[in-house]
């Protein structure tokens, strides 16, 4: 216990006996405090936006997609030896290219792609995209109750289309509308809509009760007109009709309850291909291809066009002329590969050899590089701005010491004359930067922490405070900070790096900042010391 | 009280000690003195303002280097010449206990820590000696003060205090430079009257610096500094 007395004296120094705190230690602490929570939480926040483009992407485009090096007429073999792997879960194959879409005198180009709509649960998850690209009509006497279309309406003359292209084209999916209705009460059943398929024609469709379970059905076009029981209620009329299914409430349906529809078919488009153009030039002009607007969709990763169209493959390779044609696929692995980059890495050289060199597996990492790359340097950039941020307090922190030691000018040349070595007495400086770095780091962690914690409700009053209510939306399109994933530090290995780099950061740069102090402590001659008034 | 048989545990043999002065001649301050301290002793120096008592016990503690001369602390002779070593100091920790005229006592500690601080810099085991300390502030008359902090106490409890601090971890020599310095006469004479029979009781050698004469005379043997050489009275 002989080398304790330094640090007993530099605690004492910090937090004096009957006395709860210093005002310099409590300042110089929290100011360590602060400067490892902001930079705990620009890191950690860097990483789970990053998290999250990453399971965007895989989610818009799979784990690696296969690129074929030249035209691969056996491709349906190859996508079974892919699907046949142990660490493959999915397989999806597509064919993408170019369309020119035209709607009375509006044009769109999109991106477009075809995929096989039996596999509609494949590597994409459509049906998630659908009903995120699903944007309600508002009315004031009625309202929007289209059911969330399915990728089930996906037939060779249905295609979805982004926001972009419909605004631009003027055009939309079936919709119904329930009309407003006097007699309505929350507590009665209800009718819905259940499906709503593409072919459903502009009509108005109205139920009406007869009696508690008896109804009678028709449309304003009139070809439908016809009662049913309750139980019949959910018969569905077939493709090309609206079906209906009834909600029970509190209250049972009694004669004279009535239920309005309005219907609208869904928009339909004309579309040409490079190879129309082509047989143009031939002069066989062929008309254009209709095919009826199934649902908007919205890819949730930003780097994915814009302006795009799902079709079946079908569809594609009518538009291309081409028969057995495949653009490559997109593979979706078992999820231990999904953080381990390495491991991908090598799983798809590995299947590139396997399929005897004639396709190309490119990574999802290795496609978005560009935008990863973009999103490090941000956060070294970060760190890199933050680090002389952390500096300027390892000064104040110098500082701050600096003055204590002269201050306590005659005290240090006491320790020595009562038997402390020079050395000994500069440690009681260092110390100090030692204790303000740990204490410092260990309440920035507590921060951290905290933020980390309750990042959605402050994310929002930050963005609400920025950007308006408005603006809100706008910003959350491309940060979604309230299904951003941040891990605390137990549950991620990236994250306790983080936390243990910036605490041995701090500790590190407030023990150094009391090097300086130490020294000229040390360097004191203690009968001047002594003799100083 | 004195015995020529009892071990010598101080003595400084031809030490001279000049300071530079920017612009003028070379200040000499001691010059070839000799000092001899007996066990359980104590010896008085007095001398003018600026004489350089102070400088002699410095370089008798090893805080400054002489010019000239040898020190024997106990038997280990020691080149007073040379830079002051570690090793030095924690003997210095152990043997050696300092009073000064204005107490220098930690703000931040309790009386109590800061009497036991000379038993952290010794290296002894502050337990064993907290019982002592409560004692040695008790026969100082500042029993109850011990959780206080220093700036709550009165200059003569401040230097009781003091005076408790070198005399815990049990050194053979206690340092005193002008104790009683800061204090009024009363105050002062109660202190010194404290001081010695501590000294006396504790078996502990000492050396007093004072300006007054009446306190001089208690001690064992009284010299006095001037033109830098110690003259036996
Ligand atoms: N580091 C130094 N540099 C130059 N001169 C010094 C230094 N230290 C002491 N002196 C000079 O040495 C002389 C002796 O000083 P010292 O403090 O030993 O005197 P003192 O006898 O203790 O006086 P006092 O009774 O007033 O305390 C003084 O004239 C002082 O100016
Ligand atoms: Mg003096």
């Amino acid at each position: 216990m002989k080398s304790a007395w330094p640090l007993f004296l530099a605690w004492k120094q910090l937090f004096p006996s009957q006395r709860k705190v210093s005002f310099f230690s409590l300042l110089a602490i929290v100011g360590v405090a602060l400067g490892v929570n902001v930079m705990i939480v620009v890191v950690a926040f860097m990483q789970g936006f990053q998290q999250k483009f990453r399971s965007d992407i895989i989610d818009a485009q799979g784990h690696a997609r296969a690129v074929p090096l030249q035209r691969q007429l056996e491709w349906r073999e190859d996508s079974q030896k892919i699907a046949s792997q142990p660490e493959v879960e999915k397989v999806s194959a597509y064919m993408q290219g170019h369309l020119l879409l035209q709607n009375r005198d509006y044009h769109a180009v999109p991106f477009s792609m075809g995929i096989d709509p039996g596999q509609s649960d494949g590597v994409l998850p459509l049906n998630q995209f659908l009903k995120k690209g699903f944007i309600p009509v508002q009315g004031y006497d009625s309202k929007d109750v289209t059911p969330i279309p399915t990728t089930d309406s996906l037939e060779d003359d249905v295609v979805f289309i982004t926001q972009q292209v419909a605004n631009r084209l003027g055009v939309r999916a079936a919709t119904v509308l329930l009309l407003d209705d006097q007699n309505f009460s929350i507590n009665k059943g209800r009718l819905v809509v259940e499906r709503l398929d593409p072919y459903v024609e502009s009509d108005e469709w109205t139920i009406e009760f007869l009696s508690g379970d008896q109804y009678n059905l028709r449309n304003s076009l009139g070809s439908i007109d016809l009662n049913g029981s309750l139980e019949q209620i959910a018969s569905d009329l077939g493709w090309g009709y609206p079906k209906f299914k009834l909600v029970e409430g509190i209250t049972p349906l009694s004669k004279g309850d009535r239920f309005r529809f309005q219907t609208f078919r869904s928009s339909i488009l004309e579309i040409y291909s490079p190879t129309m153009i082509e047989q143009a030039k031939s002069d066989e002009m062929a008309p254009p291809r209709e095919v009826r607007v199934g649902g908007i969709f919205e890819v949730p990763w930003q780097g994915f066009h814009t302006d795009a169209l799902i079709g079946t493959s079908r569809f594609m390779a009518d538009m291309r002329g081409e028969e057995n044609a495949c653009d490559g696929f997109f593979i979706k692995f078992k999820t231990d590969y999904l953080h381990d980059e390495n491991k991908l890495g090598e799983l798809c050289a590995r299947l590139e050899g396997y399929l005897e060199g004639n396709w190309r597996i490119i990574p999802w990492f290795v496609e978005n590089a560009w935008f990863f790359d973009l999103l490090k340097f941000e956060e070294y950039l970060m760190v890199l701005i933050m680090i002389p941020i952390g500096l300027v307090a390892a000064f104040a922190i110098a500082i701050a010491l600096m003055t204590t030691v002269l201050r306590k000018t005659r005290e240090i040349g006491l320790l020595v004359a009562m038997g402390g070595t020079r050395f000994a007495v500069g440690m009681i400086f260092c110390m100090q930067g030692f204790i303000i770095g740990s204490l410092g780091a260990l309440l920035g962690c507590g921060l951290a922490l905290t933020f980390i914690r309750y990042r959605d409700v402050l994310m929002s009053f930050i963005v609400t405070r920025i950007a308006g209510e408005d603006g809100q939306a706008g910003v959350t399109q491309f940060y979604d900070f309230y299904s951003l994933e941040v891990p605390y530090p137990w549950e991620s290995e990236q994250s306790m790096m983080t936390f243990l780099t910036f605490i041995v950061f701090a500790v590190g740069v407030s023990t150094i900042a009391g090097l300086l102090p130490a020294w000229r402590a040390a360097r004191m001659n203690p009968a001047e010391a002594l003799r100083s008034e | 009280m004195s015995n020529q048989e009892q071990d010598t545990v101080l003595e400084a043999r031809g030490l001279s000690k000049s300071f530079s002065i920017v612009g003028a001649a070379d200040l000499k301050v001691l010059n070839e003195v000799n000092l001899t301290l007996k066990e359980s002793s104590s010896l008085s120096i007095r001398g003018d303002s600026g004489c350089g008592k102070t400088t002699l016990l410095n370089v008798i503690a090893r805080l400054e280097p002489a010019d000239k001369g040898t020190l024997f602390w106990g038997d280990r002779k020691i080149d007073a010449v040379s830079k002051p070593l570690a090793t030095e100091a924690s003997w210095r920790a152990k043997h050696i206990g300092v009073v000064y005229q204005s107490y220098y006592l930690i703000p931040e500690l309790t009386v109590l820590e800061n009497v036991l601080m000379s038993v952290r810099l010794s290296g002894l085991p502050i337990t064993e000696y907290e019982l002592r300390a409560r004692e040695l502030l008790e026969q100082m008359g500042v029993g109850n003060k011990s959780m206080q902090i220093p700036s709550k106490l009165s200059g003569g409890e401040r230097q009781r205090v003091a005076i408790a601090r070198a005399l815990v971890n049990r050194p053979q020599v206690i340092l005193a430079d002008e104790p009683t310095g800061n204090l009024d006469e009363r105050t002062g004479a109660e202190v010194m009257n404290l001081l010695l029979s501590s000294c006396t009781k504790e078996k502990t050698s000492l050396i007093l610096v004072t300006h007054n004469p009446s306190f001089a005379q208690a001690t064992d043997k009284t010299t006095s500094l001037k033109d830098g050489t110690l003259i036996y009275e």
